[in-house]
């Protein structure tokens, strides 16, 4: 059995949260002296001591409720019987936890519930594991003296409208929990118990299916009901687990822990692990139960390989596509030249695996042409902050939102895209922060139940640095700025030419309310607001890196936060929300071309010595090819191969046509993947990837937090990604003998000072490890900058707007911008193969009113939308979190051609395409654009092709 | 690879670096930044544009004041270097 094998069991529940206090209490419990921290309950006092009360309305993730009257204990002095859920212990208190007028009550309590409740224990989907079970038991229940004639909820009926769980009221006991655990935990309050008394029932919204609520399925409601009300479908075609393993999500960037509930090889269910450092034991839709697409039908497991795109493909054994990679490589070389080939890592691979795959290139290819998706996405932060604070990431953990008095959130969309960390900021909203919301659109933090924006910048698309500059302006025009905090830790000269620049007239809200749309009361307010805070954090997404200017913006709220001292403590910061689960660390891992891992530049002979001596290679001393660049000489035709890990860049970089041009110039593309995406449509060789769960490994997420993935089922095709990688590497002469991943990992550990106390046995020890973890930080690093700042001091930056050249025209009138959305990620291939279709289903354009009545559209329409870059058709959606002028869309579904209209144009440091900026034109259609047409006929063709290959290959076993 | 487009993206270079006040530093500037994030190829391309102005070369835009002085200086690198 493997180490990482735990029998299952329900993980341990105190009834009540922990609390912080500086003072302790110390009183006795059935005889017990028990000392807790001042707050802490008494149900939770006696847990931590080993004594468990019964309890059912009480759970760890929940404020107490006391409404079950289970938890019931006896207190010297007191008098009756409280709930010890809700009395705080107090010094000297002296409890009794079980007593024989404890006994007759708690079994009157259960009687009741039990008088209600159907008994169907040995065929209900929660046997063996219930928590009215377990209470049944502990309290000694032996008859319902009520008899079972009165009324009742029996003929309640189940709601199966969402795809991944049942609600059954009939097995409901009314103790709250799911509606607490949907306002506490999630933030959504979709949920309520609707009458009273006997009439008391859990609705979803009003009263609807669950499906058809506001609940975004969550499963927090699931995890925290006590019964079988709310359970897993999965659970109930399977059973109960037999043992779990702890593995990390790998969807969004937050790095949810989970518990993965196995029988077998197969997982049962997905539980959040309430000791997960990122997530403590909430997740969303996707982590939880979005994870069939590990096992889909559409799962390639055998190599293939064909000599042309319009070509059949052929399945065939390992060896054989190895060989036949590393002879084209090699021929392509020999003919083109070494810096003919390149690579792309994967940022939803593990972090060896993005180790080996920079180290194939460098080592095995001789080149450094090798990038990474971050490319697309948060480049300009690795740019803007490694130049302002000295590090390419962000500098708080999640927990430190708990700490933060005024929160701003400029382009990001955190309930949709980092569901789990929006969860943690709203509570803390909720408890009295305020916030700053800079986005073109009304997203959910705007305005949702509980939460409302103190100032919502709506500013148009492409004016990030015109309003930041505004608000810096405020803060030094009216004295705002913490002058000892600069003086003590900046750059002086460089703060001295940036403060000349920032007070300039052309920088003023005045000055930039015409351009950004957005009134200088408004920005003025804002910038009071977040500099007068005693703890203001930042907290940004693509929104602001996806620009022409985006590395100028990313200087700019580092400007900010620097000027107003909000850094190096705990509920400040600069907190780049990166979107993938391992796109953090993909970059740590050095997959850049002009990069080595830990970030340093591939001109520096010191660093490149000591990966030569350790690797046995000459490094080449100048950058190599970032993708679009790969692109560009493809077309030119002096690049002719390309091995792409993970990555789809055919549906998610821009402007496709150009993209599509570029990948059918190669001779040789190399595909690994789980499925047949759209860049295997134009490979030569398709090598079948692994999913998370099918492989052990690190993943590193947003804040710097590296976890563990631990492998739950053998690979589907044989081979983890990492080995592949390997097998590549051996035939092309470059000796790769790994054999387990954590030998990677110690590797990179010699050669990485950030990550140099990095291991998978301190790894298991501590949970997880925010780098850098090295001498100085033996546990690793939650909060970055604290006595000084990476680079020494900070280093203000000049930053002036330069408008992008995406204007508008009398031709191309109105400005898309494009996100994501909760349910379905990225390009879709994971999520589009779950039963999450049932949210999304399509990519639609959203439109305001306004611009939809001119142009004669209403909802439902098909849309055309045209760009200088192309033209695609979208299905309309009138609403009015858009501004006039501007319309939004998203790329989960490849048929969209949401990128066929996004251009070339991109971020001027790091090429970081503009995605967030285009002007198009939309106008009423009644057919499929060109492309789409075209993009249909070259899919059922490459689909025909691979189904062609599946049916040789069982003829040839046959 | 598209001259226009590395007489674009050097122009881009330019113009976020450029604050109007100091020439040289922007100079200074934009050629440290294609030295360290454009491939050697790259580089020579648009060497090759400049040395060639609008007469050889087939690009249609020209680079602006800062990008050519930055190009110019990387023109004399590589005549020393060769």
């Amino acid at each position: 059995m493997s180490a990482a094998f735990i029998p299952y069991r329900r993980a341990r529940d105190f009834g009540t949260p922990k609390r912080e206090s500086e003072r302790q209490v110390t009183l006795t419990i059935d005889g017990e002296t028990v000392t807790v921290p001042e707050g802490t309950t008494v149900l939770r006092a006696a847990a931590e001591a080993g004594i468990n009360i019964p309890k059912l309305c009480a759970t760890d993730s929940q404020e107490p409720f006391g409404s079950c009257r289970l938890c019931l204990v006896e207190i010297e002095g007191a008098k009756g019987l409280p709930a010890s859920c809700t009395t705080e212990v107090r010094e000297g208190m002296v409890v009794t936890t079980q007593s024989k007028r404890l006994r007759d009550v708690r079994r009157n309590v259960m009687e009741l519930y039990i008088s209600d409740h159907p008994l169907d224990c040995l065929t209900c989907p929660t046997n063996g594991d219930c928590e009215l079970q377990d209470m049944a038991g502990a309290v000694g229940l032996r008859e319902v003296r009520y008899g079972y004639d009165g009324a009742n909820h029996f003929g309640a009926e189940k709601d199966t409208s969402n795809p991944y769980f049942t609600f059954d009221p009939t097995k409901c006991i009314v103790c709250s929990r799911c509606v607490r655990a949907c306002e506490e935990v999630q933030g959504t309050f979709a949920l309520t118990i609707q009458g009273r008394g006997f009439e008391s029932k859990v609705a979803a919204s009003q009263d609807q299916p669950f499906l058809d609520s506001e609940c975004v399925s969550c499963g927090a409601c699931v995890q925290a009901c006590p019964t079988a009300t709310l359970t897993e479908n999965s659970l109930i075609e399977l059973g109960q687990p037999e043992h779990y393993v702890i593995t990390t999500c790998a969807y969004c960037g937050v790095g949810c822990s989970f518990r993965a509930e196995m029988k077998g090889e197969q997982v049962v269910k997905m539980i959040p692990n309430k000791d997960g450092h990122a997530n403590h034991g909430h997740s969303c839709v996707k982590g939880r139960f979005a994870f069939g697409y590990a096992t889909h039908k559409d799962r390639i497991t055998k190599p293939m390989i064909r000599n042309s795109i319009h070509e059949p493909w052929k399945e065939v054994s390992w060896e054989e596509a190895i060989s036949f990679t590393a002879k084209k490589f090699k021929e392509i070389q020999v003919k083109y030249g070494v810096g003919a080939i390149g690579g792309i890592t994967s940022s939803r691979c593990t972090n060896e695996e993005t180790y080996l795959v920079q180290k194939l290139v460098r080592a095995a290819f001789g080149n450094n042409n090798v990038d990474t998706c971050a490319r697309v996405c948060h480049s300009p932060t690795g740019y803007g902050l490694k130049t302002t604070l000295g590090e390419s990431a962000g500098t708080q953990a999640f927990d430190s939102v708990m700490k933060a008095d005024v929160i701003m959130v400029i382009g990001a969309n955190p309930p949709d895209a980092h569901p789990v960390f929006a969860s943690q900021m709203k509570r803390r909203i909720r408890q009295g922060a305020k916030l700053i919301v800079v986005d073109p659109r009304a997203t959910d933090l705007v305005r949702s139940p509980h939460i409302e924006a103190d100032y919502h910048l709506a500013l148009r698309p492409g004016t990030n640095v015109a309003v930041l500059n505004a608000m810096a302006h405020v803060i030094l025009k009216e004295g705002l700025e913490d002058k000892a905090f600069i003086a003590a830790r900046c750059e002086a000269d460089a703060y001295n030419d940036w403060r000349e620049f920032i007070l300039e007239e052309r920088n003023s809200p005045e000055a930039v309310e015409a351009e950004s749309g957005v009134p200088a009361e408004k920005i003025r307010g804002a910038a009071r607001l977040y500099a007068s805070a005693p703890n203001a954090a930042i907290y940004y997404g693509l929104g602001v890196s996806e620009h022409s200017q985006g590395s100028t913006a990313v200087m700019a709220i580092a400007n900010l936060a620097m000027c107003t001292g909000n850094l190096g403590r705990e509920g400040v910061g600069v907190n780049p929300l990166r979107g993938q689960n391992n796109v953090q660390g993909s970059c740590d891992m050095g997959s850049f071309p002009h990069e080595l891992p830990g970030y340093r530049h591939v001109s520096d002979p010191n660093v490149r010595r000591l990966f030569e001596q350790d690797w046995g290679v000459t490094i080449q001393p100048e950058p190599g090819m970032r993708i679009p660049n790969m692109f560009d000489a493809a077309v030119a035709g002096t690049f002719k191969g390309l091995y792409v890990q993970g990555e789809d860049v055919a549906q998610s970089d821009p402007d496709t046509t150009h993209v599509t041009k570029a990948l059918s110039s190669l001779e040789c593309m190399v595909v690994q993947d789980l499925f047949l995406n759209e860049t295997a449509k134009f490979a030569h060789v398709f090598l079948p990837g692994s999913s998370f769960l099918e492989k052990n490994g690190t993943f590193t997420n947003a804040e710097r937090r590296i976890s563990r993935v631990r492998k739950v089922m053998k690979p589907l095709a044989g081979y983890e990604d990492w080995q592949v990688t390997q097998l590549l590497s051996n035939a092309l002469g470059y000796p790769m003998n790994y054999s387990h991943p954590s030998e990677i990992m110690d590797e990179i550990a010699r050669l990485t000072p950030t990550f140099a106390g990095v291991s998978y046995e301190k790894l298991d020890k501590l949970g997880s490890i925010q780098w850098p973890c090295n001498e100085r930080a033996e546990a690793g690093t939650p909060t970055m900058h604290v006595e000084e700042f990476v680079r020494g001091k900070g280093l203000f930056r000049v930053t002036p707007y330069v408008p992008t050249d995406e204007r508008t025209t009398p031709m191309y009138p109105l400005l898309l911008t494009t996100g994501r959305i909760l349910s379905q990620y990225n390009v879709g291939a994971q999520t589009r193969r779950t039963a999450n279709v049932h949210w999304h289903d399509e990519d639609v354009l959203e439109i305001h009113p306004h611009d939809a009545e001119q142009r004669g559209i209403k909802t439902g329409d098909w849309v055309g939308l045209k760009s200088r870059a192309g033209e695609t058709v979208l299905r309309a959606v009138i609403t009015e979190r858009v501004m006039p002028g501007v319309v939004y869309t998203t790329f989960h579904h490849p048929e969209s051609g949401a990128n066929v209209v996004t251009t070339d144009n991109s971020d001027w440091a790091t090429n970081c395409p503009e995605y967030k900026v285009t002007a198009v034109q939309a106008y009423k259609v009644t057919k499929l654009s060109d492309w789409q047409q075209k993009y249909k006929e070259f899919t059922e063709e490459q689909l025909e092709y691979l189904r062609n290959a599946r049916r040789d290959a069982e003829q040839a076993i046959g | 690879m598209d001259v226009n487009k590395l007489v674009r993206m050097a122009n881009q270079i330019a113009a976020n670096l450029d604050h109007g006040k100091d020439p040289e530093k922007a100079i200074v500037g934009t050629l440290d930044h294609l030295k360290r994030f454009w491939t050697p190829e790259m580089r020579r391309q648009i060497v090759e544009h400049y040395r060639h102005g609008s007469n050889g070369s087939s690009a249609t835009i020209e680079l602006s004041y800062i990008a050519a002085k930055a190009v110019g200086r990387l023109a004399e690198e590589q005549t020393v270097a060769s």
